[in-house]
């Protein structure tokens, strides 16, 4: 046994970290503010790793990656999540979009798409839920209807609206599910990768308790889609969107911000710690506790995936822990913070960090499939006698 | 044994439920963030419903009233400070509990001057020229008084507006219950409501259990304060206790159950959760209220069915 990432982990974290501190100021709280020069600023950090080779560590080196293992992977999911995903809008290229085109892109596709991702010039956004199909995302009814013969010799003409698209304005692509032809539920569903300013797009954004230009509604009206715009088989969209969101569940390492807040609170309130109610200071360590097991349920899933298996279960598991860590630490932070948790903005305690953390976490256990869902993933695998 | 709000008591929250439905319910709080104005509509029908003639201290059914009409003012976020305006002192001024390090109190700016103090009574002032509204996310109207001028505050004042803040937290989390309740009768997914799913019921059972049970709380400790006033000091911060920990696990159910639309300002539930903040978090949040609490029952005891502390 060794819970040791090793030291190119170590290493790698602290010159990630090293980058973070000399590209960004103190009070970066992520791209989506009011401030367009937080979104510049993500934007160029990416090129900055791309140039480094740090961009695409984790991409198979066929595609122009680092070839890095899961755990240093791991590690820059990390440090990017703890201090504010400075990578901004592009960790969903970088970690499911430029993935699913590795597994199912034609070779045009691939040669296309890949060099923009890697090089950290393209935001990609990810157009499956609708009004109407949020949990249960079979029911979507976007429709792709194609022109020039049932393949789409001549391209897919696209109506309907997808609903909390994150940096859908701020994107240039988007992955979008769409169905075409007769099918009911899964079958039908047909992948599209779609330029955003294709004319018929609109985006509209959503007033939310996040940060600004985060969530927003897309319409899209007889948008004329090109002909290589299918990303896999046409109908064969729902074995796309499984490795679109086996990537995602693993995603999001908010345990990571959570501890760095948890200490960045203790050095804060240590000159007057001992005058702290006592109650306080066990939340504290509580909430250290919790943040432990749900990195090593994280930690789990990633071990499972080195040995080649494919840990759906496992990661739902982790996901669970993962995003109940993250309301209950936005708990804590604010107990910390007492009726200073009310500020905002950079005079704030942390410089605005908790009230941040305490908004985004609100939406951690629905974004990326409900805790509800996570649980019922759970229960099925137990009852179908395997474990968790 | 009578658990039920006195009839006078209903009657008044009646009137003030449809004047705030009047005024747009949830919405008036909405249009108050962008244009904080929006909020001076609410003077006039305090004054038709007669809440500003109404003194919680003068009678059992008084206070009743008050605190039911809290309750009202809760359950649309209303942006006004009705319980502190309640508790007036013979000069107008509301009275508010505030923070041991700054007079920080919601709408501050609504008053030109203020009676404030400490939770443990170690502190009271007239208190004015409001700084501020933070205008954040979670606190858009809480502002800080900034000159203080030491003075004699009761502290049964105090706790009254503290016990008329549980009330409103109530009303607020009643809503949110009725929210999530709408909205899962009215949500398909999978073809059905998602109130068909078990999953679904238990979360909405529990937030309900949570909110019938701050409810009772609530009129008990009104019927204490009403019978002992200042010594149901560790009354009214047991309620304050529940009330808080009611909200935490009630609106995190209620938003949960709209799914992405929780944290959506479209949605009722989100701006309610946000509006609600400030009576979360002034003038301490749950940790300091429970070690206030513990120091309460140390000194005064907790009612109940055995000895239960209090220095004999
Ligand atoms: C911050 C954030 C970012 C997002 N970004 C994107 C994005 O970029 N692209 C995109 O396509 N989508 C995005 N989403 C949408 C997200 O995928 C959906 O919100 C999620 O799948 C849930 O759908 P819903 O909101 O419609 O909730 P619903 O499915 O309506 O669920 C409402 C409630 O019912 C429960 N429920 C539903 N079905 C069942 C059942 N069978 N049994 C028990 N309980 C059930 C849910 O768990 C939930 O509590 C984002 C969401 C958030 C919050």
């Amino acid at each position: 046994m060794d819970f040791d990432l090793g030291d190119g982990a170590a290493e790698l974290r602290l010159r990630l970290r090293g980058l973070i501190q000399e590209n960004f100021g103190p009070n970066f709280l992520g791209a989506f503010t009011n401030n367009p020069n937080d979104l510049d600023a993500t934007n160029s950090f990416c090129r900055l790793l791309a140039s480094k080779g740090l961009l695409t560590l984790a991409w198979p080196k066929e595609f122009g990656g680092g070839g890095g293992s899961l755990w240093d992977q791991t590690v820059v999911r990390e440090e990017m999540w703890a201090h504010h995903e400075p990578r901004g809008a592009q960790y969903m290229g970088l970690n499911w979009v430029g993935p699913a085109l590795m597994a199912y892109g034609s070779d045009a596709q691939k040669a296309f798409h890949l060099p923009l991702i890697a090089a950290g010039d393209v935001i990609w956004c990810q157009g499956f839920s609708e009004p109407e199909a949020g949990s249960d995302l079979a029911s979507l009814r976007t429709r792709a209807e194609p022109v020039g013969g049932a393949q789409g010799d001549q391209g897919w003409i696209i109506n309907g609206q997808k609903i909390w698209t994150s940096y859908a304005g701020m994107a240039q692509w988007c992955i979008i599910a769409a169905r075409v032809g007769g099918g009911e539920r899964h079958e039908g569903i047909t992948m599209f990768l779609v330029p955003m300013d294709s004319p018929g797009i609109e985006v509209r954004p959503i007033r939310s308790m996040l940060g600004p230009h985060h969530l927003n509604e897309v319409f899209f009206n007889d948008v004329l889609a090109a002909p290589d715009s299918v990303l896999g088989e046409i109908g064969g969209g729902w074995s796309v969107i499984k490795t679109a969101l086996a990537h995602e569940r693993v995603g999001i390492a908010r345990y990571a911000r959570c501890e760095r807040l948890l200490s960045l609170i203790g050095a804060e309130l240590s000159p007057h710690w001992s005058d702290l109610p006592s109650t306080l200071h066990v939340a504290w360590v509580r909430a250290l506790v919790q943040v432990r097991v749900a990195r090593l349920l994280a930690y789990r899933t990633v071990h499972a995936q080195e040995r080649g298996e494919v840990p759906d279960v496992a990661a739902s598991a982790a996901r669970i822990a993962v995003t109940q860590c993250d309301q209950s630490v936005a708990e804590v932070l604010f107990s910390a913070l007492d009726h200073r948790s009310l500020e905002a903005g950079s005079d704030a305690p942390l410089r605005g960090a908790v009230e941040d953390h305490w908004r985004y976490a609100q939406a951690a256990t629905v974004a990326s499939g409900t805790i509800e869902v996570q649980r019922m993933i759970v229960a099925k695998a137990l009852l179908r006698g395997e474990s968790v | 044994m009578n658990p039920v709000l006195p009839e006078e008591a209903v009657q008044v929250a009646d009137a003030a439920r449809r004047a705030f439905n009047d005024l747009g319910g949830v919405e008036l709080a909405r249009h108050s963030e962008l244009d904080p104005q929006q909020r001076e509509k609410i003077v006039g029908v305090l004054g038709q419903l007669g809440l500003d003639a109404l003194d919680p201290r003068s009678d059992p059914i008084s206070l009743a009233a008050a605190a039911a009409s809290c309750a009202e003012a809760g359950r649309v976020a209303l942006p006004y400070p009705l319980a502190a305006s309640l508790v007036r002192d013979s000069e107008g001024r509301p009275t508010a509990a505030i923070p041991e390090s700054l007079a920080r109190v919601d709408h501050a700016d609504l008053f030109s001057e203020w009676r404030v103090g400490t939770l443990d009574g170690s502190a009271g002032f007239v208190a004015s020229d409001a700084t501020g509204p933070l205008h954040t996310r979670l606190g858009p109207f809480v502002g800080t008084l900034s000159d203080l001028r030491p003075a004699a505050v009761s502290a049964t004042d105090i706790l009254c507006q503290q016990l008329l803040v549980s009330w409103t937290v109530l009303g607020a989390l009643e809503n949110a219950v009725n929210l999530a309740t709408f909205h899962v009768n009215s949500r398909i997914q999978f073809g059905k409501p998602i109130a068909t799913f078990q999953a679904v019921q238990f979360q909405l059972a529990d937030a309900a259990v949570t909110v019938a049970g701050l409810r009772e709380l609530a009129g008990f400790t009104l019927w204490r304060y009403s019978s002992v006033g200042e010594a149901a000091r560790a009354d009214v911060f047991a309620l304050r206790l529940h009330a808080l920990e009611s909200a935490r696990a009630v609106f995190r159910t209620c938003q949960q159950l709209h799914g992405a639309a929780g944290v959506c300002d479209e949605y009722d539930i989100s701006v309610l959760t946000r509006m609600m903040q400030p009576a979360l978090r002034l003038p301490v949040g749950i940790e300091q209220t429970a070690a206030l609490l513990a120091d309460a029952v140390v000194m005064d005891g907790f009612a109940g069915l055995f000895p239960l502390g209090g220095r004999a």
